[in-house]
């Protein structure tokens, strides 16, 4: 019942699971295929010479020219997890609260499946739709090599994982927030914010140094901001984000029980 | 025998406002029962406290004798439901729709959904937000009654139904009856309710204004009588008699409405000679519109 739930909501999302699917596959094919350009520019380094703030909020650190400094200043530093957390923040604020505004959560609540089953449905949806996203890329990075961006696999795998983690983990605080708020707006608001306050710490922290204590309280550390495209994603990484996911799951949990649902 | 719906001083409120006060019910297995009331009288707002949509402030209710809430499942397989504001994803089509609402459920009789669907001449091919309100509507009403539910909590069923299919909609409530199984039916539309229920329940205001058969209620209801005199006679005769409730005069004609007893008024009207007396049938639409006005017969709740 669970897998009907996930199905019903994958079908009706299906176009724009597609698109954003085909957007990022053309993005990330166009930025590989850049690479033999830009490989030998020594210009391209002096950006982030002298730990430039500005360079850094762009998720610019390090060495740009290496393939893993190429393909994470260009995509897994900000364009991938953007991207993730616009869709998986938009369905997690629409899975509930915004089905609810629309009129049409009543019926799949009176069906006799109970709240909780509904959520793993919800959660499955977005954990699909995160996966069609992150293989795509990891495959694009994998065509990579005929552009001379070669990166271990396993690294590259791992880091993709902490992506979709992320984006997991903003998803289901939106769905969090819509159940306790019943409000789409508040829930993608909130979780936006909290987003983007987490990516300006990830992002800032290797050269403001009062930063860079707070850089453990980012999820956006854990998944992209301590070079898992060059040396993997660790077990730490993984920890955190599964963790903040199953604490944001009971939380959606709790709060979709406690919804008066239209 | 358990009862199909049971409340006892269920209450809800939204913040200051109370939409449901004290609301006590019941509606026994195999009857229609007919829930009327105003707009805003919190009708949808107690159906969604019967299907655990929302979360009651005080009290309880109770379906087929076990708690709307913690037994919601088993509860909800036995329950069909039509919404008021019947809402479903506009991309989907109408086909689609029963298939997966089928699915969802564990499977339902095609053969029923099929006739179903012939019946109310359901559109299949079309998406949701092509359809006419009426279309969607019918579309909902296959989705309500597909799984044979033991209990349905139908929620304005008719709106935007043209009167042959309101004509049909009548006749499957009948043969659900006649199969034993229960409706709730919600409405604030007395014609409607009236021809098919054989309970009703008036709410105003979140509470509680009256309960009853039709056939009591009709009873109760005031009685119209327009009286033709030679000359004009003074109202203030008729007001004074037990049970007379309006008078209006014109010329030598006089109407007047009562629910007493008619020997003493019959000998009063008598007195005056009248030239002629029509009496007509229990009026249920004005006993209604008494209760449903803010300064309604709270006397008889």
């Amino acid at each position: 019942m669970t897998a009907e739930i996930a199905r019903y909501d994958l079908h009706n999302r299906r176009r724009s699971t597609l698109w954003y699917a085909v957007g990022i596959a053309l993005y990330m094919l166009v930025i590989v295929a850049l690479y033999p350009s830009f490989k030998n520019s020594s210009e391209l380094n002096k950006l982030t010479e002298g730990n430039s703030p500005l360079a850094a909020l762009f998720g610019a650190t390090g060495t740009l020219t290496s393939p893993a400094g190429w393909v994470n200043v260009n995509a897994y530093a900000n364009f991938l997890p953007l991207i993730m957390l616009l869709m998986t923040i938009g369905y997690g604020a629409g899975a509930i609260a915004g089905q609810n505004e629309d009129g049409t959560l009543g019926l799949l609540v009176v069906l006799p499946l109970g709240r909780q089953r509904i959520l793993a449905g919800k959660t499955a949806t977005m954990i699909v739709q995160a996966l069609i996203l992150v293989v795509t890329v990891a495959a694009c990075v994998y065509l990579g090599r005929a552009f001379q961006v070669t990166l271990d696999p396993l690294h590259v795998a791992t880091a993709t994982l902490a992506v979709l983690l992320l984006g997991v983990d903003f998803g289901l605080i939106a769905l969090a927030l819509g159940a306790a708020s019943g409000s789409r707006g508040t829930a993608i608001g909130i979780s936006s914010a909290l987003a983007a306050l987490c990516y300006l710490i990830s992002s800032l922290a290797p050269v403001v140094e009062w930063i860079h204590p707070l850089r453990y309280a980012s999820l956006f550390y854990w998944a992209v901001g301590n070079q898992q495209l060059s040396d993997g994603a660790g077990p730490g990484s993984f920890v955190v984000l599964v963790a903040v996911a199953i604490a944001a799951a009971i939380g959606a949990n709790i709060a979709f029980r406690r919804l008066d649902v239209r | 025998m358990t009862s199909a719906v049971e409340t006892q001083a269920l209450t809800k409120s939204f913040g200051a406002t109370v939409a449901v006060d004290g609301l006590d019910l019941r509606v026994e297995p195999g009857q229609v029962f007919g829930f009327l009331g105003p707009n805003g009288a919190g009708k949808t707002t107690t159906i969604r406290l019967l299907l655990a949509l929302h979360h009651p402030t005080a009290g309880s209710a109770r379906v087929f004798g076990r708690d709307a809430f913690r037994d919601s499942v088993a509860i909800h397989a036995r329950c069909g439901y039509l919404p008021g504001e019947f809402a479903l994803h506009p991309r989907m089509t109408g086909g689609r729709v029963l298939e997966w609402f089928a699915r969802a459920r564990g499977g339902v009789d095609e053969r029923l959904r099929e006739q179903l669907v012939e019946r109310f001449d359901v559109i299949l091919d079309r998406q949701v937000r092509e359809l006419s309100k009426g279309n969607r509507q019918k579309l909902g009403i296959v989705l309500a009654f597909m799984h044979r539910p033991e209990l349905l909590i139908l929620d304005e069923p008719t709106s935007g139904l043209d009167p042959l299919m309101q004509n049909e909609f009548q006749r499957l409530l009948r043969e659900t009856i006649a199969e034993g199984r229960t409706v709730f039916l919600s409405s604030h539309e007395l014609d409607e309710v009236q021809r098919v229920a054989d309970r009703v329940a008036i709410i105003r205001a979140g509470r509680l204004v009256v309960t009853d058969t039709v056939r009591a209620l009709r009873r109760r209801a005031p009685q119209t009588i327009e009286l033709r005199f030679a000359t004009p006679v003074a109202p203030a005769v008729f007001e004074t008699v037990d049970g007379v409730q309006r008078v209006t005069a014109e010329g030598n004609r006089i109407t007047l409405q009562t629910t007493g007893q008619l020997a003493q008024l019959l000998r009063v009207i008598a007195d005056h000679d009248p030239l002629d007396v029509v009496a007509r049938h229990a009026d249920l639409d004005e006993l209604f519109l008494t209760y449903y006005r803010p300064d309604g017969a709270d006397d008889d709740r």
